[in-house]
This record gives structure tokens, C-alpha cells and sequence, in this order.
């Protein structure tokens, strides 16, 4: 499947017009305190399978994650019946601040057992399997004793969560971080793979790198060509895994999406063709 | 090895107040790790400002587009959102904004930005199925007195010392006036807005005084007693007609042991 991170601008559109897309991804944030964008997903809900996609979990935290905002999430769940949960590798709470950005953690054997622990609380809470994304990494930690992949490895071996591999998220990691997006993505257990995502990114000048670039997870422009690269390979490595075309700032109309998404299953359909021939 | 707790301590500290200091050897990627950190603080900053900001455009076209800007820059840092839906942030917003050395000129705009606030709150809120008379036939008359109502979810009272629903009418409608007088007033507004539609309505003093007791939580024999106090002619059984006419109440419950309607 290859579907389309759905808006809230783009909410009436899609309940009036049903286009043609295979599956829809929401933010449950954007829901959870707007009763008439909630009306309306459930119209959604009924004619498209969806994805509920968390952005204020911070499974990551030192501290408690936010149970009310938990239970909150339970009552849009049952009510949407998503085909996937997801969430990211990440913190984004301390000291009763919700700081609205994703926060790079130091891959600590500490900080693996804190996200043990609130995933497997996600999870009981919400009675289904959770996904966690990789983040976009700028900046790392030096207390950090493993890398990413195989934290994100041993979190779903421990919890029996899967992976939502963001392809788009690699590659501008292993860009700003300095590594290989394909040995990234080959460190990954293939079984755990539950999902991809593909987003837009911003070139910026690295300030403290004269002449270098730095690319910024902004959601705001087209899939870049690597990134197309980078996809292929990964559907390669882990099969037909449904996909999502995130866009969140400076939106296009909802064709310009939906366009997307079609070259996503385009790319999908072109990869594992040419992979099972190669098998053959 | 730095804690958890601690190391992220130091992160919120550079990201919301811009001390950078003791997460910075701790840093690593690029040239200066506090750069790529910046990015992070970026985010905070403009997206928690922008939400805010455009929680308050009639704010900002009546005070000006600067000072609500410069309010909002300070607001995210003073208070940081408790809770991920960015929905709910910003009610603080109308206090802090007047409390502004810059606003001191404007002593309507906390008034102002409330009306804002409650109106922007409103419209993502849904109906729900009204009760009708037959409804209420269920409820003993002796217990009427102590009934508790719920109304709408759409609605909201707000009282104001200014005409500033005229003010309100004139931003939704994009048309200035060539001129336009803020009266000292005493308004009382009821607000109904779901679905994003939105009906501004003034109330008489002693209507708004049991309309808005009730959505309180008050009694029903206290929010009348109260309404009486605003005006002694004030007719309750004709106030409660008039609030199922109105499709506002969705809720009755008397206290004790079965009465829910």
C-alpha cells in the first residue's frame, strides 16, 4: 500500500471526494481536542484504512509518560480501529513541558531500558502493537554506547514492537551524522519492518561547517531523487511494506500528494519486479 | 554517566531558554554540535509561536502584527505547552499579551484576545442531541430545584466591559470602518460556534446570568435565585423554555438516586 499523510487542511477535501489512495495517515494530536476534525476522520475511517501516526508520546522520557493523553489516544484508536499504531525514537517531555519537537536520545543502555518500559506500557494501554520510527538526527550524544539501528533492534526484540523505518530519515541522517544509509538500512532486522515513510527535506548551510550542507526534516518539498534510490533499496531488503508520503509544512494541493504516493507504489512495484526476477 | 533525567534537563534548558552551556561538551555531530542543536530550538520556537500567532489573527489586526509577534517569541519561552495538542495551547495567552509593557495603551485587548480564544475553541467543537420538554417529563417536579444542566459543547458567555462583539463583527466581516468607537460597556455575549460556524449573540443581564450559572454547574434553583438577584423580574420557567428552544441543553441530572435525563 502507499498512502498519504493526511492534514487537516486536506480533511474535507478527502471526506467529500474519495480519491484514489490506498491508505491515509493521521496525526491523533491534530484530533484529540477538535471534536469536528474527529467527525470527520471517522467519515474517512470508513472509506479508507488508517494509520494513526503519534507525535506526543514520549516514549523516550526520563520521567512518566502522559497516561491521560494515553487514554486519550485508546478512545480515538477504538473509535478509528487503525490499521497501524506508530510513534517515534524520541522525547519530547521533561518537567510537565511538551517541548513540540522530536528530541534526539543518547542510545544508553538507560535510556533502551526507559523506552522498554513505555513501549510496553503503549502498548498494554492500547491493546495493539506499536510502531517506532527512526528519528532525523542533527546531533548525537557522546555518552551514547550503541548505534541507532541497533537500538532500534533491541527495543523491538524487548518489546515485540515493530519498526517504522523512515527512508527520508535515514538518508538525512546518515548524511548530517556521517554514515551509509544502506548499511543503515541492512542493520535493520527485515521481520521488524512494519511500515516506511518518505518526507521532504530542506538543504541549509551548515553554520559551524563552512561549504558544508546540512538537510532539515522539514516535510516541505518533493521526495528527493536519492531518497527514491534509498526506497527501492529498502523494499527490496524488506518486501512489500506499506508506505506513507508524509507533507506537513508549506502544503501542496492534495493532487500534488496523491501524486506522490502513486510513485511510491510506481517505485514499489518496479523494485520487488526487479527483485524477484534477480531471485528467479 | 550523566543520567537520563539530567542530560535531558540540559537539553530542555538549551532548547526552550537558549543555555546551551552544560549540554554543549556532551554534544556531537558537525562542526559544533550546539549548532545542529539550534536547529531543534528553531523548531520550538517558530512552531509553538506560529500555533500561537495563528490562534490570534483578530489579536494581531487589532494590536498590530509586531507586538502580538513579540508576545508570542515571549510567551513559548514562559510557558511552554503542558500537553501535545496544540489545540489546547494559547488560554494563558490573552493575560500574558496585556500584562505587556508594550500593550499597557490597550486595556481592552486582554478582553479582546479572550473573546478570540473562546471563539477559536468553539468552532472546532460539535453539537450535541438536544433534550426536548418530554425529556424532562421523566424528572419529578420536586426535584427540579436541584437539577444540574448540561448545555452544548458549542456554546460560551462572556462578558466583556466594552462593545467588542461589534469590534469581533467587524474583523470576521473584512470590512473597516472609516471610524469605529469603543464604548465603555457592560456586553454580555452568548457564543455559539460549532462545525466553525459562528453566532455571537447579546443577552440580557439576567439571561446571561442563568445561562451561564447553569453552564457552571450551578443548580437550577441557584442560577435562577442569581438571575433574580440581576433583575427581580427575571422569569425562570420562561429561562428554562427558552434553553431547550434554543436546542442548549443536552443534559439533566438531579442529585441522588435515578433522576438522568
Amino acid at each position: 500500500m502507499a498512502g498519504i499523510g493526511l492534514r487537516l487542511p486536506h480533511l474535507m477535501e478527502i471526506a467529500a471526494t474519495c480519491p484514489p489512495v490506498e491508505w491515509v495517515e493521521i496525526h491523533p494530536e491534530n484530533f484529540l481536542a477538535n471534536p469536528h476534525a474527529t467527525e470527520l476522520l471517522l467519515e474517512v475511517s470508513r472509506r479508507y484504512p488508517v494509520s494513526v501516526h503519534t507525535v506526543g508520546i514520549s516514549i523516550g522520557s526520563a520521567e512518566e509518560i502522559d497516561l491521560e493523553h494515553v487514554n486519550r489516544l485508546r478512545r480515538l484508536v477504538d473509535a478509528v480501529d487503525p490499521v497501524l499504531v506508530s510513534g517515534h525514537l524520541a522525547w519530547s517531555t521533561h518537567g510537565g513541558a511538551y517541548l513540540n519537537d522530536l528530541l534526539p536520545l543518547p542510545y544508553t543502555a538507560e535510556a533502551l531500558r526507559v523506552a522498554t518500559d513505555h513501549v510496553r506500557q503503549v502498548q498494554d494501554a492500547l491493546g495493539r502493537e506499536y510502531l517506532i520510527e527512526n528519528p532525523s538526527t542533527y546531533v548525537g550524544f557522546s555518552t551514547s554506547t550503541m548505534g541507532e539501528a541497533e537500538f532500534l533492534s533491541e527495543l523491538a526484540a524487548r518489546t515485540g514492537c515493530r519498526i517504522l523505518c523512515d527512508v527520508s530519515n535515514v538518508h538525512l541522517s546518515g548524511h548530517n551524522m556521517g554514515y551509509d544509509p544502506y548499511e543503515f538500512l541492512d542493520r535493520l532486522p527485515p521481520g521488524a519492518i512494519g511500515e516506511l515513510h518518505l518526507g521532504g527535506f530542506t538543504p541549509e548551510d551548515d553554520d559551524a561547517s563552512p561549504g558544508a550542507e546540512l538537510l532539515v526534516d522539514t516535510h516541505a518539498t518533493p521526495i528527493a531523487e536519492p531518497v527514491w534510490q534509498l526506497y527501492a533499496h529498502a523494499l527490496r531488503r524488506f518486501g512489500a511494506v506499506p508506505t506513507i508520503v508524509e507533507w506537513d509544512n508549506d502544503l501542496p494541493p492534495l493532487a500534488t500528494l496523491l501524486q506522490e504516493a502513486s510513485r511510491a507504489g510506481a517505485v514499489r512495484d518496479q523494485a520487488l519486479e526487479s527483485h524477484h526476477a534477480a531471485a528467479r | 554517566m550523566l543520567p537520563l533525567a539530567e542530560l535531558q534537563h540540559r537539553v530542555r534548558q538549551a532548547v526552550v531558554a537558549a543555555d546551551d552551556r552544560a549540554i554543549a561538551p556532551l554534544l556531537v555531530g558537525g562542526g559544533d554540535g550546539r549548532t545542529r542543536l539550534g536547529i531543534h530550538r528553531r523548531h520550538y520556537h517558530t512552531s509553538l509561536a506560529t500555533a500561537v500567532i495563528e490562534r490570534f489573527p483578530a489579536t494581531g489586526w487589532l494590536a498590530g502584527s509586531a507586538l502580538v509577534s513579540d508576545a508570542a517569541q515571549a510567551f513559548v519561552v514562559a510557558h511552554p505547552p503542558s500537553r501535545p495538542c496544540l489545540a489546547e495551547y494559547g488560554e494563558e495567552f490573552p493575560a500574558f499579551l496585556a500584562a505587556r509593557v508594550d500593550a499597557a495603551g490597550l486595556p481592552y485587548l486582554r478582553a479582546f484576545a479572550d473573546l478570540e480564544w473562546q471563539i477559536g475553541r468553539l468552532s472546532l467543537a460539535v453539537t450535541a442531541p438536544a433534550l426536548t420538554l418530554a425529556d424532562l417529563q421523566s424528572i419529578e417536579p420536586s426535584r427540579l430545584a436541584d437539577l444540574s444542566l448540561a448545555l452544548q459543547p458549542d456554546v460560551a458567555y462572556v462578558h466583556a466591559p466594552w462593545n467588542l462583539d461589534e469590534l469581533m463583527r467587524i474583523y470576521l466581516s473584512d470590512r473597516a470602518p472609516d471610524r469605529f468607537v469603543l464604548r465603555d460597556e457592560d456586553v454580555r455575549l452568548e457564543l455559539r460556534g460549532a462545525r466553525g460556524g459562528l453566532q455571537i449573540t447579546r443577552l440580557e443581564r439576567a439571561v446571561f446570568v442563568f445561562r451561564e450559572g447553569v453552564q457552571r454547574g450551578q443548580a437550577l434553583a441557584d442560577a435562577a435565585m442569581a438571575a433574580c438577584e440581576a433583575d427581580s423580574a427575571f422569569d425562570a420557567g420562561g429561562a428554562l423554555s427558552s434553553l431547550i428552544a434554543d436546542g442548549l441543553l443536552t443534559a439533566a441530572r438531579a442529585p441522588g438516586k435515578d433522576g438522568e435525563a
